[in-house]
């Protein structure tokens, strides 16, 4: 008989080590056991993430081993998910995310809608080469709480300005914060074109994401 | 005294020789067009890239309107993927086209067609390279720039994919796979000299220390470096994009010529890296200073880039589109001036 932490442990390192079948097996077992599964997904998946992370920081990983880990844990979620007890009281936040327009580099963008998504945030993924009107209007319809928006290239950076300014010209810049990643953006970057955050990582982006939308909600309430 | 010619004087830096030439080079290896060139040449985006009269106004305007010390084809880096039956996305005036879907499936899907640079705008790069030979002669040099193997290999196969592979898959069969893309380069490479070319550019901006570890690095894709520039009888860059700190060590193993680095690499730590094994080319950042900076900044970053010990001043990384002409011609500008520090 396995406890429930030896399951929890197992978990965690099937998705670490970025093995899908062993990511879905335990959690099965998690479920057959009487784990809950929302915390399988946001805390325990959101652990085995955050050591991933680490080592991608410290470069003992690179993103081929993000990947799978990412895989394993995409995989295990969508056996955890049904188990979830629907209970909501709380609107989750809303999140528009996509890779800029001219930009295809969508790695970083689709780690980020991971963590996101397991960490209970309802992610409107639009994509790469995302034309930059469509974020605006996006973020208008689904009344958005956070647009994410992502670039790989040096030459394609500067899409993220221009929605922005399109955002201010919209009348809608303080009812959404705005984070942007990706490798050539730099905080001060980031800083200068008017955005609210740049996460370091995809699991950084969990917290200041959160964060943003408590400080957003605080100021505009939970409607637009 | 007879000035040098710019051809020659880039032969000289991109081999590491730049105490031989009057000056340091200017001929930029990347990207080097712009808006501003493309209107005032009447060759736009997206068409420019499929023309040959319009391609080569738009090549030729690197020297003419910006005074760059050489020219460069292709402008985009789809030329590849698209021979391969990719889908492409032509982008417009201010953004370069991009690969939509990929080709293969799968590894044993993957096939090159007979003759392939006679493929898709294989040919229309050639005859420009041509071209710009027949009217300039001896006098300025032409780079022709491949779209190394990792990057082609992501574009036909989804980089994601293709990146799960490289952990999943037999290493043995992704290295056949990026040997048979790095035939293409060679195959193009040799028909460009044969046009008129004078250098070799192998952008791999994927390849980028952020997305694989040095050692595959090492063990994959050096191997693949190296078999290119041994069959190329022509000087050789490497651009790769982000920091490739970690990967200079092994970089004289590639057996190129020169080393293109983006802003995250030090220029005089590289330098001290690769001694006189491998020229370093690079040095003015394109957002901070090219696209966002003034003329000033331009000029402060040409001149921390030689005194760092840059052999050819360059742009880190493509030009972005928008960058104003007045801030290209200051890098220009700035690099004339200097003679050594």
């Amino acid at each position: 008989m396995v406890t429930k932490e030896e399951v929890i442990s197992k978990f965690k390192e099937a998705i670490i080590n970025g093995n899908e079948e062993e990511a879905v097996k335990w959690a099965k077992e998690s479920i057959s056991i009487g784990l809950d599964a929302y915390e399988m997904i946001t805390k325990y998946g959101g652990e085995a993430m955050e050591v991933i992370s680490k080592m991608y920081e410290e470069r003992k990983i690179f993103v081929p081993e993000v990947l799978l880990a990412a895989n394993a844990l995409t995989s295990a979620i969508e056996v955890l998910r049904p188990h979830i007890k629907v209970e909501k009281t709380k609107v989750p936040a809303k999140i528009v995310l996509g890779v800029v327009e001219g930009d295809i580099h969508d790695i970083g963008k689709n780690l980020v809608k991971i963590m996101l998504s397991s960490a209970g945030f309802e992610v409107i993924d639009l994509g790469r080469d995302v034309p930059l009107q469509k974020f605006v209007d996006v973020a208008k319809e689904v009344k958005a709480d956070v647009i994410g928006m992502s670039a790989l290239m040096s030459t394609t950076m500067p899409g993220m300005k221009k929605v922005i300014d399109m955002l201010k010209e919209a009348g809608i810049r303080d009812k959404v914060a705005v984070i942007v990643g990706g490798g050539p953006v730099t905080p001060e970057w980031a800083q200068s074109i008017g955005a609210d955050a740049r996460p370091k990582d995809a699991s950084a982006a969990v917290g200041i994401t959160k964060q943003l939308v408590e400080e957003l909600r605080k100021r505009r309430g939970e409607s637009w | 005294m007879v000035e040098m010619t710019p051809k020659k004087r880039a032969l000289l830096c991109f081999t590491g020789n730049k105490h031989k030439a009057d000056r340091i080079s200017c001929c930029d290896a990347l990207t080097t067009a712009t808006v501003e060139q493309m209107l005032a040449v009447k060759a736009p985006f997206p068409d420019a890239h499929k023309d040959v009269e319009l391609a080569y106004r738009l090549a030729e305007a690197a020297w003419t309107i910006i005074g760059l010390e050489g020219f460069k084809l292709p402008f985009d880096l789809c030329i590849e993927a698209e021979a391969l039956g990719c889908k492409i996305n032509w982008g417009r005036i201010d953004r370069h086209p991009s690969v939509e879907t990929p080709a293969f499936n799968d590894i044993s899907e993957f096939k090159i067609p007979e003759k392939i640079i006679e493929k898709g705008r294989f040919p229309i790069k050639h005859k420009v390279e041509e071209k710009l030979r027949r009217e300039y002669g001896d006098y300025l040099p032409i780079v022709n720039q491949v779209t190394g193997p990792f990057t082609v290999a992501g574009h036909i196969f989804g980089i994601e994919r293709f990146l799960i592979w490289t952990k999943k898959k037999p290493i043995e069969q992704i290295k056949e796979v990026l040997m048979m893309i790095a035939d293409i380069n060679v195959e193009d490479s040799k028909e460009a000299l044969r046009c008129g070319a004078d250098i070799i550019c192998i952008a791999d901006p994927s390849a980028t220390s952020d997305i694989i570890s040095p050692q595959f690095f090492k063990e994959v894709l050096v191997p693949v470096y190296r078999s290119i520039s041994r069959r190329l009888g022509a000087p050789i860059v490497l651009h790769i994009c982000g920091n490739a700190t970690a990967y200079l060590p092994y970089i004289p193993d590639t057996e190129v010529d020169a080393f293109s680095v983006d802003t995250q690499v030090n220029i005089a730590f590289a330098k001290q890296i690769l001694g006189n094994r491998v020229a370093v080319a690079g040095g003015v950042p394109t957002i901070s200073a090219l696209l966002f900076g003034t003329p000033e900044t331009v000029r402060k970053a040409v001149i921390d880039a030689i005194s760092q010990g840059v052999d050819v001043v360059m742009p880190s990384c493509g030009i972005p589109p928008r960058t104003p002409t007045a801030n290209f011609r200051a890098l220009v500008e700035a690099t004339k001036c200097m003679i050594y520090v």
